[in-house]
């Protein structure tokens, strides 16, 4: 029955009633107002398949229904069928994104306006969604209790029972100049009073959303002119950004947390959200008034908060944000539109360029006075210097002096508090911290916890110019250690030195935690497409030095033992591993790390990382001191802007594409170059229908790289970022900010999702369609196309009789060999706005799953929407051993990889298992792999047992790690299909 | 196709099973030789007693898409079978296992060339040396194919491989000590029941060889010869009651050997059995299907309070 007409009165109905509410309800007409003015704009909204359509314009504080979308309309709101527009009136608001994500609707058009548009309708329904999220959260409740395992209770007490189990650590690596037992072994977190209350903070406060960052710098903003100045010049964007940064920096409420050690936060909250209107900051606008309500890591919104986003922040921003710049700019090309269905990649770009590490050791030894000077002379020096130069040098300039200000501030605000303060142990402490306020980050840094305090305002300040995901801080049991040795010189006796040790494990400890005061901003749809990431903050341990000797120091057992104890998912901590240089007791220890805390840190060797960025020629000195960013992607340290995570590319997209002629099953969207036809018997050999996956991966990449191009510009001028500039070398010589290629080194780095799928069903259709001709094309593309649904027995053959990537099959290794050089070659061979090359990774966060939620069924076997692989890590039933996963992905050609991998690997003790015999056993793998030249490891040390019990009782696993996909996270705050991913990996005994 | 026939300088190799932790010191690749002298009961590898090949039907894996049913020449394959296969009728021609898409049905036993053997444990030797490990040979029972385990242990041994066999006990002396001896690191010596006439009725034969054999070895081994670890299975009903575990001190101690293993009972064996056909003896009271109560583990154990439990 055709219901259209029913439908379309309902829908008609629906904006009438929206307009008459917000033309005749003063209180929801109070809604369009901004800042004295009225926020206009117009949207229309289409029913394609009962030919529906509507716009409803808002222009100065009046609403109005219009038969027919201006051609100028801001947005665009698109459902393909009238059954689906009937499902979405009963949807909770969250549920709504999902069918945005699974191309159940599209939107066109500028997505702030679509984001206030929800707002709008979500302020109407307020009522009405608090109890469908609140039914929502019940629903969920419930199932998880049905389905609890019936489980021995004592499985709680597996993890504080690791905790308690610690091995005495042997005294044998040269840079080991104090530590008698570097594995510290006598401390436990309960030594430690005040991590402990820090850490109950951390899991008890509920974030909340602050404004003080995009406040402070609208403000200066509306006052002094974003495209122009006050006079009408056009702004120079690194200099427009200096003046605002200052202006932010001297105008921050500076705070010292109670009982801190550190000085400076990232917000003014206990722990905030951040926002960052000039990136995607408007995604959270639908949801200012139900932030609490949402299932999955709900933020606090108080209602002066909310108005300040409503009314003053966000209109302001509506236009000046990346993907709004690229679609005005470039005319919504056709790359951008991909980005904007989910289902083909994600570029990381629309919201951060950073991904990247400052150069801290310049900020320890010379101090931002230091760093001014050199600007100074740089200009002084250089007579040809034209006046870009000069006014990204001066803006540079402002933002290290906004920085010191903000020091001063605390400073001051520390001896405030300390002459009110009564605890005389707490007074002496704010003593401390106003003199090395005062002292540091302007000049150089002479103790631990000088250099602590002073990279940590430099970080936060990082923070406050551009987003925080993924910017990391680098090696810091280096830059620290030189600092401890002169410490513990001054003291004279053991029980001093053995004081001290214990005090800079609290220092660390305090650092760590101060990592965790703020959070990125995920809009709800985030929490399916990232689950639980916080803004992944890598610090890098061991490894070797510049000049290539053994790096593992004293500093690296102390943040070991602080990774260990504190036992928290960010800072996310790799370490270094290099086979010739490090020893084994060091590696011991790492695999100890990783079972006490179940998922840290990440181990990656040494040799095979710097191998794989050989054809970058980078200078060994600089090679040598790379450090992971983000999750695991290789950085030079304070050289190099390697956004290296600029995208997250889906492979088995193009993979469904070349199955379909270009056609992307999900977005029904006929997108691609047409490459043939199973139906008509295209593809005579296995060669033919590889090309036609080959074109369709290209065509992709092609597309990616141009939005993220665009991007990449569009940074340039919305957000350049000086202070960043002058901790990255070459920026201040060239007078070129790091977002136009002012680095030494540039590339941009990508993460390709997916390859044990696509490998997999590459040889099931190889194998059995053309080798053995055991199923017609034809006959697996309809088994494909009904998931499989009627024909178990093709499924279990094409599970069951072909060797998978991780089998040990030399044929599945070259094949994932074929693919990953295709996918390097391709890449490389791109340019990036900033001059640079692209480099190609191999893993996922937590995108294999999203990914795999868009995705139909693959001939591979797995079912449609199903997880894809983690990384590159083969299919869980590729093999019940262990060594043929190890050893295949060790085979893989690390310079194909040169973006570095995620290899996760799931380990389960066995119940009578000693604590050491566990250590060995995981030692035994991680070495073999490195010896093999295997690339990354990352383990998980859980029971799917533990995890089932942790889905259905969350309240006794508030800390329990997990490693997603080289990125840390609480597994109780993750959606429930990333849960079952990782409970569904394979799990192996040790 | 024919059957092979139980050809003792050919056996069968069940499995090489990779990555094993639990059959010896460090990370272990484990070569299960198919047959043994003995027939135990309650043998936790049901697979591994007959000498010949075999057919298993797995059904939890069988999807029913009854490919198997046409193309079996005998008619042997039925639905309305409760065992699915008339093990009278199969020939163990194996087409069904061809036929079969999804691995329900396959087949037990294949005969594997010594290089063929090598050149799978090589792939593991690094894992070996960052272990400490290694190959165990199990089965079934290695010894019943002397010169076969001797030419692959000489072929380990040259490549630097630690060797362990795990034996029944029931074995020729004279060749053993000639063939095998020397070229084996380990030796662990499954010690079952004391008492002769049981032995015979649980395990198919007397134990009086392998008491001597054990006397032997216990010389040898304390004379420079190979680490030797005696184990002992612990099986409701048959081995691990009171009397049985202090007649086996007993004997450790007659032969002056200080430690043993005790080994937890294991119930898969019941689930194994069906799949080959093999009928599972009746339960009675033993509590077969379960995995072995803590307090009843440390019973046992408790019996060797004098010993080094590995």
């Amino acid at each position: 029955m055709n219901t259209g007409p029913v439908t379309n009165l309902v829908a008609s109905a629906a904006l009438n009633l929206m307009a008459f509410n917000f033309n005749k309800r003063s209180s929801v007409r109070e809604y369009m107002r901004s800042n004295g003015s009225w926020i206009d704009f117009t949207i229309g909204i289409v029913i394609e398949d009962s030919s529906f359509e509507r716009a409803l314009t808002f222009r100065n504080g009046q609403v109005t229904v219009l038969k027919k979308i201006p051609a100028d309309a801001d947005c665009k709101l698109i459902v393909p069928y009238e059954k689906t527009f009937k499902e979405l009136l009963g949807l909770p608001p969250n549920e709504t994104l999902t069918y945005l994500m699974k191309n159940k609707i599209r939107t066109e058009g500028n997505l702030s306006y679509m984001s206030l548009f929800n707002y709008y309708v979500a302020v109407q329904l307020a009522r009405i969604n608090k109890g469908k999220f609140a039914k929502v959260k019940k629903k969920d409740h419930a199932q998880r209790l049905a389905e609890a395992p019936d489980v021995d209770p004592g499985i709680r007490s597996e993890m504080p029972k690791r905790h308690r189990e610690r091995m005495v650590g042997e005294r044998v690596d040269q840079g080991v100049k104090h530590l008698e037992d570097p594995f510290l072994s006598r401390y436990g977190i309960e030594d430690f009073p005040r991590l402990e209350k820090f850490l109950d903070i951390h899991f008890t406060v509920r974030p909340e959303l602050c404004s003080e960052r995009p406040k402070l710098l609208t403000d200066w903003f509306v006052e002094n002119g974003f495209e122009t100045d006050r006079e009408g010049n056009p702004w120079f964007p690194p200099l427009r950004q200096g003046y605002a940064f200052k202006y932010l920096m001297e105008n921050r409420k500076p705070i010292i947390r109670e009982d801190d050690l550190i000085a400076g936060t990232t917000s003014s909250r206990e722990i905030g959200v951040v926002i960052y209107p000039d990136t995607h900051g408007t995604t959270i606008w639908s949801e200012l008034g139900s932030t609490g309500d949402r299932l999955l890591n709900p933020y606090t919104t108080d209602e002066e908060t909310a108005a300040t986003f409503h009314r003053y922040i966000f209109p302001y921003w509506v236009h000046r944000n990346m993907r709004e710049w690229v679609r005005e700019t470039y005319g919504n090309p056709l790359s951008q539109q991909m980005d904007e269905r989910f289902a083909v990649y994600f570029m990381w770009k629309t919201a951060a360029l950073s991904h990247t590490i400052a150069d801290f050791p310049k900020v320890l030894k010379l101090g931002l006075s230091g760093i001014i000077r050199e600007i100074e002379e740089e200009l002084a020096s250089d007579e040809d210097a034209g006046q870009e130069k000069k006014d990204t040098l001066r803006g540079m300039v402002l933002c290290l002096e906004g920085v010191g200000t903000y020091a001063e501030h605390l400073s001051e605000q520390a001896a405030r508090e300390a002459a009110r303060e009564n605890d005389l142990a707490r007074k002496k402490e704010l003593e401390r911290l106003a003199d090395i306020c005062a002292r540091v980050p302007w000049n150089p840094s002479e103790t631990v916890d000088e250099a602590l305090n002073a990279i940590w305002i430099v970080w936060l300040s990082l923070h406050m110019e551009s987003t925080n995901a993924g910017l990391s801080i680098g090696r810091m049991d280096q830059w620290l250690q030189p600092f401890f040795e002169a410490d513990v010189a001054r003291l004279s006796t053991e029980e001093e030195k053995e004081e001290y040790v214990k005090r800079v494990i609290e220092l660390v400890g305090c650092f760590y935690m101060r990592c965790t005061d703020h959070l990125p901003l995920i809009p709800d749809i985030g929490n399916y497409l990232f689950g639980g990431s916080s803004s992944d903050q890598v610090i890098t341990l061991g490894g070797v030095t510049p000049e290539g000797e053994d790096a593992v120091n004293d500093m690296t057992y102390v943040f070991l033992k602080v990774t260990e104890i504190l036992n928290i998912r960010d800072p996310n901590v790799n370490a270094r591993y290099h086979p010739d240089k490090n020893s084994e007791t060091y590696l011991k220890r790492l695999c100890e790390v990783n079972l006490i805390t179940a998922a840290t840190p990440s181990m990656h060797n040494d040799k095979v990382v710097m191998e794989s960025l050989a054809e970058f020629d980078y200078p060994p000195e600089d090679l040598r001191d790379w450090s992971a960013t983000g999750c695991v992607e290789p950085t030079l340290c304070g050289k190099h802007l390697g956004h290296t995570n600029c995208m997250m590319m889906n492979v088995v997209a193009a993979l469904e594409m070349a199955l379909n002629n270009g056609r992307h099953p999900l977005m029904n969207w006929e997108v691609g170059p047409k490459t043939g036809s199973i139906g008509n018997g295209d593809f005579q050999t296995f060669e033919d229908f590889y090309q036609a996956f080959c074109t369709q991966y290209e065509f992709l990449i092609d597309n990616s790289v141009e939005y993220n191009n665009l991007l990449g510009e569009a940074h340039s001028v919305i957000r350049p970022t000086p202070l960043l500039s002058s901790l990255i070398s070459d920026s201040i010589d060239k007078g070129k900010d790091v977002t136009v290629g002012g680095a030494r080194y540039n590339t941009s780095g990508t993460a390709n999702i997916g390859l044990a799928d696509v490998t997999d069903s590459l040889m099931v259709i190889k194998q059995l369609v053309y080798d053995e001709g055991k199923v017609s094309f034809g006959d697996l593309k309809k088994a494909v196309d009904t998931d499989f649904e009627n024909d178990p027995a093709l499924h279990a053959l094409v599970t069951s009789k072909v060797p998978l990537f991780g089998s040990g099959d030399e044929e599945a290794v070259a094949m994932a060999q074929r693919v990953s050089r295709f996918a390097h070659d391709k890449f490389a061979a791109h340019r990036n706005f900033r001059g640079g090359k692209y480099t190609t990774g191999w893993w996922s966060m937590s995108n294999h799953v999203a990914f795999g939620t868009l995705s139909g069924a693959l001939p591979s076997g797995r079912r449609a929407g199903k997880a894809f692989t983690p990384g590159l890590t083969p299919e869980p039933n590729a093999s019940r051993n262990l060594l043929d996963n190890i050893r295949d992905v060790a085979k893989l050609d690390p310079h194909c990889m040169n973006n570095n991998i995620a290899f996760n690997v799931k380990v389960v003790p066995g119940a009578t298992d000693t604590h050491e015999r566990v250590v060995d056993h995981m030692f035994s793998y991680a070495k073999t792999y490195f010896d093999l030249g295997g690339m990354q490891m990352q383990m998980n040390v859980v029971t799917s047992e533990m995890l089932r019990d942790a889905m259905a009782h969350p309240e006794n696993y508030r800390n329990l790690l997990v490693r997603i996909s080289g990125y840390n996270a609480y597994f109780v705050t993750l959606y429930r299909e990333l849960q079952l991913e990782l409970i569904e990996r394979a799990e192996y005994g040790i | 196709m024919t059957h092979e026939p139980p050809e003792k300088r050919r056996p069968l190799i069940l499995e090489i099973k990779g990555n094993s932790l639990d059959d010896g010191p460090g990370i272990r690749t484990v070569v299960f030789f198919k047959g043994c002298p003995l027939s135990c009961i309650w043998c936790h590898n049901p697979e591994s007693k007959k000498t010949g090949p075999e057919l298993s039907f797995d059904p939890r894996e069988c999807v029913g898409c009854d490919s198997c049913i046409g193309v079996c020449p005998l008619g042997a394959l039925d639905r309305a079978n409760a065992r699915f296969i008339d093990r009278e009728k199969c020939d163990l021609c194996y087409e069904c296992v061809e036929a079969c898409p999804s691995g329900a049905l396959s087949r037990v036993g294949r005969y594997l060339e010594p290089d063929e053997v090598v050149a799978e444990v090589e792939k593991d030797l690094p894992f070996f040396r960052t272990s400490g490990g290694g190959v165990t040979f199990s089965g079934g029972e290695p010894t019943l194919y002397m010169d076969y385990a001797s030419d692959l242990l000489s072929r380990l041994k040259e490549i630097g491989v630690h060797t362990l066999i795990e034996t029944c006990g029931l074995f020729d002396w004279e060749q053993f000590g000639a063939k095998m001896l020397p070229l084996l690191d380990t030796v662990y010596f499954d010690l079952k029941i004391a008492d002769p006439d049981k032995h015979k009725a649980h395990c198919g034969a007397s134990n009086d060889v392998i008491l001597e054999n054990f006397r032997r070895l216990c010389d040898v081994c304390a004379d420079g010869g190979p680490e030797l670890l005696p184990r002992i299975p612990l099986i409701p009903g048959s081995t691990s009651d009171e009397e049985n575990l202090k007649s086996i001190a007993g004997i450790l101690e007659q032969n002056g050997m200080g430690r043993l293993a005790v080994l937890q009972y294991n119930p898969l064996w019941v689930e194994k059995s069906g799949k080959i056909g093999a009928p599972a003896p009746p339960l009675g009271g033993t509590g077969w299907t379960k995995w072995m109560e803590r307090a009843e583990l440390e019973r046992c154990r408790s019996y060797f309070d004098d010993f080094e439990l590995a």
